[in-house]
């Protein structure tokens, strides 16, 4: 029973579980069983290969976050948050979600007028209980997925659910704020999206906190759904402090005719570990998967990534960059499965990594599985340095040596936030990279 | 000050930087303010490693001798440094710098230039840009493409003159501009310096080149042939119409 500590125990998901409707009880039970039985992934396994959690998750001085009710206020934001809201833009509806427990949300009345859900998932557990049995858990994310997303579906203690109603569109982006301050905890936290059959809807998600003293967990499980023809582009934001360990796990899972992009940003946290599944289920499906990290000091980025095609005639387009400064590091592990039968699809995939340190390091493994012989699949990877002829080039023209990194590094980053250019995201991410490069 | 040259080389010598190969084995050059100079020679001759040098490139290390840039010792000087001095190198192969574009790249330039807390007037960049895209034939929309990025040979070599029409610099330094170019680029590439040239008649231009064609056009006060490191001879444009009928090989045994 590996991972079960003196704070993350039965009786910590009992608490939880204890009032709640009984298939509730019941996921989190079974989800803590699996917890239980599965084993702590180590480094023998090829998707842990470069993470070594034995020596980099503090599990036994974790505690899990009981949940209370917080309530948001703005004049007494910590200065991250603050500093996040302040640079948002337009947004068709927000939440702020504190150390995993949302306290605020509002959304368009005219968006709420059309049937548009934007809800903490605690109330989402009294007020759409169909939706949540159904989906929640189950077909994106089932506990059964590996050890993290038992713990994450076992602990969650609170969440944000969207539901956009069919043919819904929404001009401007739902906006999420989480912001972490409890240092040594564990925070569990869950997104569900459901984009119901011709609507459109883009969500940002954003990460912040301070630097934190002890190491903090946060645990993100993201399930998000694009029906028949929907629209729906996910950004995730992750400019955590120093002290964090972020464990993102996602998946996408696209029907028929219907576009699911992501875009996952990862600049903060010590350690950040991304699992990316995507999986286009119906013909015609289209993903465009973007990354991007900026890594400096100790910073350990894992990004684990996956692109399902389950069906003919889909489309999907990975481009990973990043850029290592100091003693940072990077591993990208990216699969293309094309399964059989699942004719004319298009598969993309390619990682691009930057070292600005000769400390720097960044590891990059490209796969293919493909069982379908009527296909266009591609991928690269490539890990280069800031080239001599490069910053002569610049400098020639007047540029100084810090200017001419800083707009190498800029560029290099830049095609990733031109290829999902959501109003906001590209000035976030930009001064986000602007105040690494000062240091 | 007036008249001493511009530019004064003094037995200059130069090897690779970390390594023992040297290159130039001892030039001697003066350029003049306005005066538009070309240095040809054959491949290998260290003519292309002469310019790379003037601009400050760190593949090159100097041994022995003195390069003086309006009266100053310019050796000294980063690349940037020697860029904000006026000295400007059209490179042979341009570099490609993803994700900025043309524009980008020089307004940064150009700030680059200005005291701290002073701006660059936007209206007057967007104005001088486009009127000097119009003289290089340029599609307005280039100014948009990210630096080099994709572009032809032809395409980088006319952005080369792009910049060095935005930054107006007083010595230009033009590595084998006309390699890669059809006779239409390089009439057009010609045209582009020719105007510079006009408009700022004090700038110095030194043109390094392989071929007499070039000269065809922008047509240099100086020749000089440099073979195997050494400047083996120097004249007017007769040099290079001689070269063209005769070719390097009567300089061959010159240097060595």
């Amino acid at each position: 029973m590996e991972g079960v500590t003196d704070a993350l125990n039965a009786d910590a998901v009992q608490s939880l579980a204890s009032g709640a409707p009984e298939w509730l009880q019941n996921r989190r039970l079974d989800a803590w069983a699996t917890y239980e039985r599965t084993p702590m992934p180590s480094t023998r396994l090829e998707e842990w290969r470069y993470t070594d959690l034995s020596r980099l998750l503090e599990l036994d001085s974790l505690e899990p976050l009981p949940w209370s009710k917080r309530t948001f206020d703005r004049a007494s934001a910590p200065a991250s948050l603050d500093a996040a809201l302040e640079a948002d833009r337009e947004a068709s509806g927000r939440v702020v979600e504190l150390d995993g427990s949302v306290a605020h949300v509002e959304l368009d009345a005219d968006l709420a007028e059309k049937g548009v859900r934007l809800l903490s998932l605690r109330d989402a557990v009294e007020e759409i209980p169909e939706v949540l049995e159904r989906r929640l858990a189950t077909e994106a994310l089932p506990a059964t997925d590996g050890k993290f997303q038992a713990l994450n579906a076992a602990l969650w203690q609170d969440g944000i659910v969207l539901v956009v109603p069919r043919g819904v569109r929404m001009e401007d982006p739902i906006r999420v704020t989480r912001h972490v301050s409890r240092t040594g905890q564990a925070i569990f936290s869950r997104v569900l999206i459901v984009a119901e059959p011709g609507s459109q809807v883009s969500f940002v998600d954003e990460i912040v906190s301070e630097d934190l003293e002890e190491q903090t967990l946060f645990s993100s499980a993201v399930e998000i759904f694009a029906e028949d023809a929907a629209q729906v582009q996910y950004v995730s934001l992750q400019r955590m402090g120093r002290g964090a360990f972020h464990l993102a796990q996602q998946r996408t899972i696209a029907g028929k005719d219907s576009t699911l992009d992501t875009l996952n940003v990862t600049m903060g946290a010590s350690i950040s570990r991304l699992d990316l599944n995507a999986r286009l289920m119906g013909p015609g499906a289209n993903s465009d998967m973007l990354g991007l990290c900026f890594g400096d000091g100790d910073q350990h980025f894992d990004h684990n990534t996956s692109q399902d095609h389950d069906a003919p005639h889909t489309h999907s387009d990975l481009l990973y960059k990043g850029a290592l400064d100091d003693r940072a590091r990077s591993v990208f592990r990216g699969i293309i499965r094309v399964a059989k039968g699942s004719q004319q699809t298009d598969a993309y995939q390619t990682n691009r990594n930057l070292l600005l340190s000769e400390h720097a390091r960044a590891d990059s493994l490209p796969n293919l599985e493909i069982e379908a012989d009527d296909v266009r699949c591609s991928h690269g990877a490539t890990v280069g340095q800031l080239d001599q002829d490069h910053l002569f080039y610049l400098m020639s023209r007047g540029l100084s040596r810090p200017q001419a990194e800083r707009l190498v590094v800029i560029g290099f980053l830049g095609e990733v936030l031109q290829r999902l250019p959501l109003g906001g995201v590209v000035e976030k991410v930009s001064r986000g990279i602007e105040e690494k490069l000062n240091g | 000050m007036s008249d001493a040259p511009i530019l004064s080389i003094r037995n200059l010598h130069a090897k690779v930087a970390d390594e023992d190969i040297e290159i130039l084995h001892g030039v001697d050059l003066d350029l003049n303010k306005g005066e538009i100079h070309a240095i040809m020679g054959p491949n290998g001759s260290g003519k292309s490693t002469l310019a790379k040098l003037l601009a400050g490139h760190p593949g090159y290390e100097v041994t022995d001798g003195t390069v003086t840039y309006k009266g100053e010792d310019v050796l000294e000087l980063e690349p940037d440094e020697r860029s904000q001095a006026g000295i400007f190198l059209a490179f042979q192969y341009p570099v490609e710098v993803p994700g900025v574009s043309i524009a980008n790249f020089l307004r940064t330039a150009l700030q680059a230039r200005l005291d701290e807390g002073e701006e660059i007037d936007l209206f007057d960049f967007q104005d001088q840009l486009m009127s000097a895209m119009e003289v290089l034939e340029m599609d307005p929309a280039f100014a948009e493409r990210p630096v080099n990025d994709g572009f032809s040979g032809g395409e980088k070599k006319r952005n080369e003159i792009l910049q060095m029409a935005m930054l107006k610099p007083t010595l230009a330094l033009m590595d084998e501009t006309d390699s890669g170019l059809d006779i239409d680029a390089l009439q057009v590439v010609a045209e582009g310096v020719n105007r510079l040239s006009e408009e700022n008649p004090e700038m110095t231009v030194l043109i390094i080149t392989h071929y007499q064609r070039l000269l065809n056009y922008i047509k240099p006060d100086h020749v000089h042939v440099m073979v195997k490191g050494r400047i083996v001879r120097s004249g007017g444009p007769e040099v290079a119409e001689a070269l063209e009928s005769e070719g390097y090989e009567e300089f061959r045994t010159v240097g060595a």
